[in-house]
């Protein structure tokens, strides 16, 4: 049986959507295809029937730059249509270039850094206060932690002990212009935001069976904690020319880079 | 005036078991009844405005009703962007209360005192913006603000210059209240603490006056109708003569009526020193002599 949301099918709807579109932020993308795919598969209660059912899980998108991800995801879903994706960026169309609430499928705009963080907690403060239980997810990139407000939201989460919120930091190593190391060094993450009272693994991000055992063993586990995962990926994961090569932050597909990186895709099937 | 929209709000709160105070870790003194009474809607957030509104925007989301409550310096100004994007963007129902508005923070100087507030909220759509008067005003605004499952913004200026009103105002969205009229064609169209001083100008000058309590939306039908029936309009605020009151009426004036406009308000500048409230005014021509003289220059070249 064909995996539903495989990830060389969603990495081809990326590109594909990144070449129709001419767009820019395809590495981003690229390295949180496993975290996405890992949370709609196995964890996430959403009936694309009923996207505003007020007791559905949440997926926030914090790092919204990674959007063509989630677009991905929501075609395989049945949420875009195909269309939706070879007209990426034509005039009139829903589909923008950050994520955005309007669209069906998005739950914040994060277009701006700092934001799905900080919504994501407030969801899972009224969850918690509703006795819903409901999970939220909020994937975050390791670039957008220069931003104040995501600790604010880190610290209020570890006080309130908001157990039914999951952090996964997108750790990619890069953010738009350079290395984080070089920007804002963040080697002691996961300590980081263990230290604010959250329960934390650190896991191979492109590895979806640890993805998936991490994201089992956090909510099964009964401390009163929330949860984070650092997912350790690569930018531009699965392309080899993309790989850690910052330059496919801003980077937009020619014919010739669109059919290299899907013969690349081929061969791994 | 602060009693008023604390005793309000402690009535709506033992009503409505979904609505929460969220403070960032402001408003000393202001909500003992309402912690004592209703501990579980209290939430002191901690000094971190910037999450506070993104945590109202996921909590609007699961069915509460938040109140964010901070200084206007903070909220709205500091936080613009998390109001836009979190809040407005998505039509939900945020009740933002930003208080010491004006120079009420006379002491502390400019990072205290938000005169530019009005301006930067109005420009965003999915928000409505009060800025009540007196305390009748303020228990008129609080239950607006509540029944209208849209988002605000109210606007706490000074809060102690006197009633303006004996009796709390009916008061509907958009409308101005008509506080002396006069049958001169001189009109006073004022908004929070400067109503005060419009009235206590309006016999001198022989002048209708108007309180604003709703500056978006604003009647516009009655706006229009002053300024065709009047000469000259004149608008107070404790606010930046750009985007505030003055801004809106002479916006509307300037569609359909050959009405001058005199707006009265802070013109473009820092303070430079600290002092009382009143020194503040003084030295921004808000107290009551320089906003007399201001009138009557523009009365003699009008």
């Amino acid at each position: 049986m064909k995996n539903i949301l495989d990830v060389n099918d969603l990495r081809k709807t990326i590109l594909r959507m990144a070449f129709k579109g001419s767009t820019v932020h395809i590495a981003c993308s690229l390295s949180i295809v496993e975290i996405l795919a890992v949370i709609y598969r196995s964890h996430l209660n959403y009936d694309v029937k009923k996207i505003d059912d007020p007791t559905r899980d949440y997926l926030i998108l914090s790092k919204g730059h990674g959007v063509m991800a989630q677009y991905a995801c929501l075609r395989e879903l049945g949420l875009i249509s195909k269309k939706d994706i070879e007209n990426y960026f034509g005039d009139g169309t829903m589909l923008k270039g950050l994520s955005d609430s309007r669209v069906p499928g998005l739950e914040v705009c994060s277009g701006t850094l700092g934001h799905g963080l900080s919504v994501a907690t407030g969801l899972a403060l009224g969850a918690k206060r509703n006795q819903t239980h409901q999970k939220i997810f909020a994937v975050v990139g390791d670039g957008e932690l220069n931003e104040g407000p995501c600790w604010e939201a880190i610290m209020f989460a570890g006080h309130h002990k908001l157990e039914n919120l999951m952090i996964i930091v997108d750790k990619n190593n890069f953010q738009a212009l350079a290395e984080t190391k070089e920007i804002i060094d963040q080697e002691n993450l996961s300590k980081s935001i263990e230290s604010f009272g959250f329960e934390v693994l650190s896991v191979d991000g492109h590895d979806e069976q640890e993805l998936h055992t991490a994201i089992g063993n956090l909510f099964q586990s009964d401390t009163l904690k929330p949860k984070a995962i650092v997912a350790n990926t690569k930018k531009g994961y699965g392309i080899s020319f993309m790989e850690d090569s910052n330059e496919w932050h801003y980077k937009r597909l020619d014919d010739e880079t669109y059919q290299a990186a899907l013969k690349e895709l081929e061969l791994k099937k | 005036m602060r009693d008023a929209f604390s005793t309000e709000l402690i009535k709506l709160f033992s009503k409505d078991p979904k609505a929460i105070l969220l403070t960032g870790d402001h408003g000393y003194g202001l909500f003992d009844s309402l912690r004592k009474k209703h501990s579980d809607q209290y939430l002191n957030v901690g000094v971190a405005e910037q999450n506070m509104v993104g945590v109202a925007a996921g909590l609007s989301r699961s069915g509460f009703k938040p109140f964010v409550y901070a200084l206007s310096c903070f909220v709205p100004v500091r936080v613009l962007e998390q109001i836009k994007i979190d809040v407005c963007h998505d039509k939900l129902a945020v009740i933002f209360i930003g208080d010491g508005a004006g120079f009420v923070y006379s002491h502390l100087g400019t990072s205290h005192q938000s005169t530019e507030d009005i301006a930067v909220i109005r420009s965003i759509p999915n928000i409505n913006i009060l800025s009540p008067a007196d305390r009748f005003e303020m228990i008129s605004c609080v239950n607006l603000a509540y029944s209208l499952e849209e988002s605000v913004y109210l606007r706490m200026g000074k809060s102690d210059v006197g009633d303006i009103h004996q009796d709390t105002p009916q008061l509907k969205l958009g409308d101005l209240l008509p506080i002396k009229v006069n049958k001169s064609n001189i009109h006073f169209i004022a908004t929070g603490s400067m109503v005060k001083t419009a009235v206590t100008l309006a016999e001198e000058f022989e002048v209708s006056v108007s309180s604003a309590p709703c500056l978006k939306p604003i009647n516009k039908e009655q706006v229009s109708q002053i300024c065709q029936r009047n000469e000259i309009v004149v608008t107070l605020e404790e606010h930046s003569i750009f985007g505030g009151l003055g801004s809106i009426v002479s916006e509307i004036a300037s569609e359909i009526s050959q009405a001058k406009v005199l707006r009265i308000g802070v013109e473009d500048r820092f303070t430079e020193y600290c002092g009382t409230y009143n020194y503040l005014l003084k030295e921004q021509g808000l107290d009551l002599s320089s906003v007399r003289s201001k009138i009557k220059n523009f009365l003699k070249k009008a």
